[in-house]
């Protein structure tokens, strides 16, 4: 059926590209090359499709679908409607299958990111390729002489229903009597039900610095996490840059029960600190932080990384190489190694690899 | 009675202002010479800045958020204000397309994709550098300014008036003062300026964009070079926000003088207002091609 609404999004796609009221469509697709212990490695995350367009004078629809580069079948990574000027006091709605507005980076696409991989850290608590899940998000536009917006979202999936690139029970002391996660177990009997809010504030010092800061919190029947962040970016011109990004979560992995907390809990410290300058039209380079913690089980990681990107025209093609420090667990030891990561991503259409 | 009646008018002086923001500062001048102290404006692109790029800010949407009217330039030039726009959240803005009573040119034939490079497929979007395409700008604002605030159409028509009187005072002094330009051959960075060269008789002969946004190749740096030895071509001549590193790299293999405009009000020193925008660029360029102008 999916392959069906697909293939029918496509087609109108190609069949309306021409007229003036069209959604709009895109693809992005990759290549990456990665070594790990003189191991080199070719893939592809498959490709992203996107199809936005306005339904009204007053909202907006967006589509994603990515196909990986495998047998599996095409996922619907989003499919949202917003109303941003429909509605009165300065509320906003989101509708659908959608990533929360929840931290500084879970609402952006992999592709945006100038460090190639999302923070291990903040990918132990909201997926290898972050929370999206079904629900409905009312934004609202605070009367504050700022840009200040009150995020509170809804959804009918947690994030232990979504695909942990590494799982955070693989790092949990198992004898620890007192920690228990059971990640996927019981999914049936879990009411998955998750709410998130975040308030965030956006600040010009002046015409060229920016600040902007934000705190998060989510919760579920058993899950919950608290989170801060901020950014300041200092753009003097078109071609040149400095972004300083950090964010920090703290996540309580413990077993809720009838609302209560049953077990004592196990905590995870994630966040992650980058400094990224554009230097001129084509180039930036960058380096990254990224830290994790579990606090009963003592295990953390600070893991660092530098990365370049090169985007020769348009930004319609990418070049990326991230060399930085992994984390992994062998054979009952953790090991770190050093791990270079080159990746291409190309666009078609106006959904762009990375955003100004 | 009387201190409420004054009380009431001061207010509504203070307040009752038609709140516009525009794209660029070209129009947030002629609303601001239209409006007088009936508006108060607020430009998100700077003059200086790159209008075809600039980074979607919440605090552009908050700008915006209280608006009456916005005044965008159109033809895929300013993308980005639809995201500003909506992101403000105001269900009540008039959105204002400027390019809609313009007589637009280059609009590309066949199919438009992007091995043309950062073509625009309603057509070149730089219309505001025609000082005529200035008075038809000026006539929509006023337009729209009278929707928004009835009371005040007189005031508007009065500046509008006046607006036109002395645009057409300059392009008269422009014609006379700057005849010698008609016929110049130059190379432009990018191409802003069909507008521009077509009003006042200067011959575009190439552009350092081998492609509209696609930066110079050497290949085509080598192509630059050799055709200005062989065409003896005076003068290169760039947007302000362009750096200066290729056509200095020109000028020293080729002795050819180098130049930079002001796109928009507010993008260099001299270009304070609309009017002031063409005096600038085209004393500018006589200087550079060494021809009189009083």
């Amino acid at each position: 059926m999916l392959q069906k609404l697909v293939g029918g999004l496509i087609f109108s796609g190609i069949l309306f590209s021409q007229t003036m009221a069209n959604p709009q469509f895109s693809i992005v697709g990759d290549l990456v090359m990665d070594q790990l212990q003189k191991d080199p490695n070719l893939s592809s995350s498959g490709i992203e499709i996107a199809v936005q367009g306005y339904v009204n004078p007053f909202a907006r629809a967006d589509v994603y679908l990515h196909k990986h580069n495998d047998d599996s079948p095409i996922e619907l990574e989003e499919a949202v409607i917003t109303v941003e000027r429909g509605l009165p006091f300065g509320f906003g709605l989101r509708a659908g299958k959608f990533r929360p507005d929840l931290g500084k980076i879970n609402k952006d696409h992999v592709h945006l990111f100038p460090f190639i991989e999302a923070p291990k850290g903040i990918s132990m608590v909201l997926g290898e390729e972050f929370y999206a899940a079904t629900g409905l998000e009312v934004n609202w536009l605070t009367p504050l002489p700022w840009y200040s917006n009150l995020s509170v979202g809804y959804f009918n999936s947690d994030i232990s229903s979504h695909d942990h690139g590494e799982d955070v029970s693989d790092h949990i002391d198992h004898d620890h009597d007192d920690v228990h996660f059971d990640g996927e177990q019981d999914n049936e009997e879990k009411q998955a039900t998750a709410f998130s809010a975040r308030w965030s504030h956006f600040i010009d010092l002046n015409e060229v610095n920016h600040f902007e800061f934000g705190t998060s919190y989510y919760t579920d029947y058993e899950k919950s996490f608290g989170g801060a962040d901020f950014k300041y970016k200092w753009r003097p011109n078109k071609y040149r840059s400095l972004t300083i990004q950090g964010e920090m979560i703290q996540f309580e992995l413990g077993d809720k029960h009838e609302e209560k907390t049953v077990h004592p809990k196990e905590v995870l410290t994630a966040g992650y600190l980058l400094v990224n300058f554009q230097f001129n039209k084509a180039w930036n380079v960058g380096v990254m932080g990224d830290y994790w913690d579990f606090d009963l089980a003592d295990i953390y990681s600070m893991d660092p990384s530098i990365f370049i990107g090169f985007s020769p025209a348009e930004e319609s093609a990418v070049l990326r190489i991230r060399i930085g420090q992994v984390a992994n667990d062998h054979e009952g030891h953790h090991e770190k190694y050093l791990k270079t990561t080159a990746q291409l991503i190309w666009s078609l259409g106006p959904h762009k690899p990375h955003r100004y | 009675m009387k201190k409420q009646i004054i009380l009431f008018t001061l207010l509504s002086f203070c307040f009752g202002k038609v709140r516009v923001v525009t794209s660029t500062t070209d129009l947030a001048d002629i609303v601001k010479t239209i409006g007088g102290d009936r508006v108060t404006v607020t430009s998100i692109a700077r003059g200086n800045q790159d209008p075809h790029y600039v980074e979607i800010l919440p605090s552009y949407m908050f700008k915006v958020k209280k608006a009456d009217i916005y005044f965008m330039v159109g033809m895929e030039l300013d993308l980005w204000a639809k995201s500003i726009i909506d992101g403000s959240r105001n269900r009540h803005i008039d959105v204002v397309d400027c390019s809609i009573e313009i007589e637009k040119m280059e609009i590309p034939t066949g199919t438009v994709d992007a091995r043309m490079g950062d073509i625009h497929r309603f057509g070149n979007p730089h219309y505001w550098l025609d000082p005529k395409n200035g008075k038809r700008i000026a006539k929509l604002i006023a337009e729209k300014l009278t929707n928004a605030e009835p009371k005040s159409s007189d005031l508007f028509r009065k500046n509008l008036d006046a607006f036109n009187l002395q645009l057409d005072k300059a392009i008269l002094d422009w014609e006379k003062r700057f005849v010698n330009l008609q016929g110049k051959k130059l190379i432009y960075y990018h191409n802003s300026w069909p507008y521009f060269s077509n009003y006042f008789g200067l011959e575009t002969v190439e552009f350092l964009e081998p492609k509209p946004g696609i930066t110079p190749s050497p290949a085509k740096l080598n192509h630059i070079i050799q055709r200005i030895k062989s065409d003896d071509i005076m003068v290169i001549a760039s947007e302000s926000y362009f750096s200066d590193r290729v056509p200095k790299f020109i000028a020293s293999k080729t002795g050819v003088k180098t130049v930079k405009l002001a796109q928009s009000v507010g993008a260099m020193e001299g270009a304070d207002s609309y009017i002031h925008l063409f005096e600038t660029n085209l004393k500018i360029l006589s200087q550079a091609f060494g021809v009189e102008h009083d």
